[in-house]
């Protein structure tokens, strides 16, 4: 069975290694890169195109044009972005889901991964999530 | 914390995926063990002092009360708990206002994990290690507060002996260290020896900054 491949983009470095660590120690995962500057992943990917794609951190009310770049170029990824303070996690997809999880755990993570990716064969031509759902923007 | 024992960890972080990735890494070294963990500073400061662990790593940015403020708390309840604080930035004031608070080390979340481990590992010997970042910013303020002290110094908290102003004045009149034993009826080695005090008492390097002292302090006879 091949395994999902992992690309991430972390900061700061400490958060990083614990993510890497993450996926190490799953058995149906491997990381297949780490770069410093997410706009990197644009250009990782073309040379290696992966399954999954971590960034952190971004801004809640930032606008994450580098994921709508990176699912224009690989409509079957999945991207999942942690907020900066880390409260939250975002996962991107290139039909119309769209999901903000609060409180993200490392079991999270793996959980949200495994759910998505079998779904990716359903997925239709779609929209991409660019920025805070309209509740969000009342939390932030 | 003895040899044959692992070392009692503690670690309070409102950063979930952190904390959890943490207790996973730290559990992997066969020297540490995690005996608990909080989401904020009020849980950290109540689970911390039932379980009383050897290093309490404690997250600089939390909500309700941040790392400096149970650093506080710790070090006046619990001095024996040594407190490592993981912080974001390198900033000297941020730095120093943990040192004051009682913390023995100071990580920051862009340091590597290996570097966590080593910070606590010195910390458990009775020693510091620092990054060099850190150690680069400390240095810097001790630089600055080293400037202040000195100049601040009043003139007449600085016990130069008669003999030695007597120097201070000829150097100003731009005598040789032979003028002036010649003038003052002493070896020239004796000159060059107050010469030397002067300059240890002083903080200063050279005759020339001798005389700008002198002369700003009005130490000299015809200033």
């Amino acid at each position: 069975m091949s395994k999902i491949n992992v690309m991430f983009s972390s900061r700061p470095k400490l958060l990083s290694e614990v993510i890497r660590n993450l996926i190490d120690h799953q058995p149906d995962m491997r990381v297949a890169g780490e770069v410093v500057d997410p706009i990197e992943l644009i250009f990782a990917l073309r040379k290696m195109p992966v399954d999954v794609v971590i960034i952190t951190p971004l801004k809640p009310d930032g606008n994450p044009r580098i994921c709508s770049q990176l699912l224009k170029e690989h409509p079957e990824l999945l991207i999942l972005t942690l907020t900066d303070d880390n409260q939250a996690v975002y996962i991107f997809q290139s039909d119309a889901r769209r999901k903000r999880v609060e409180q993200p755990s490392e079991q999270t993570l793996i959980d949200i991964i495994h759910e998505c990716l079998p779904l990716r064969s359903d997925r239709g031509p779609g929209t991409v999530f660019t920025g805070p759902e309209p509740d969000d923007r009342k939390r932030d | 914390m003895t040899k044959d024992l692992p070392v009692r960890i503690f670690i309070a972080d409102d950063n979930c995926l952190l904390l959890e990735g943490l207790v996973t890494m730290l559990g992997e070294q066969d020297d540490f063990l995690v005996i608990g963990t909080a989401p904020n500073g009020n849980k950290a400061i109540e689970l911390i002092r039932n379980l009383k662990p050897d290093i309490a790593l404690i997250d600089i940015g939390m909500p309700d009360k941040d790392g400096i403020e149970v650093t506080q708390t710790l070090h006046q309840e619990l001095p024996e708990v040594r407190v490592i604080i993981l912080g974001l930035i390198d900033l000297t004031d941020e730095i120093m206002a943990c040192i004051e608070a009682g913390a023995t080390g100071y990580v920051l979340k862009e340091s590597s994990f290996d570097c966590l481990v080593e910070t606590i590992r010195s910390v458990c010997r009775n020693e510091t290690f620092c990054s060099p970042r850190i150690a680069a910013s400390l240095f810097s303020r001790i630089a600055e507060l080293t400037g202040e002290t000195r100049q601040n110094l009043p003139a007449d908290s600085v016990k130069l002996t008669a003999r030695e102003l007597d120097v201070i004045n000829l150097i100003a009149e731009g005598l040789s260290n032979k003028e002036i034993a010649g003038r003052l009826f002493i070896e020239t080695q004796t000159v060059k020896n107050h010469i030397h005090n002067i300059l240890d008492k002083l903080h200063l390097h050279n005759r020339f900054e001798t005389v700008i002292y002198a002369r700003d302090r009005k130490l000299l006879k015809n200033s």
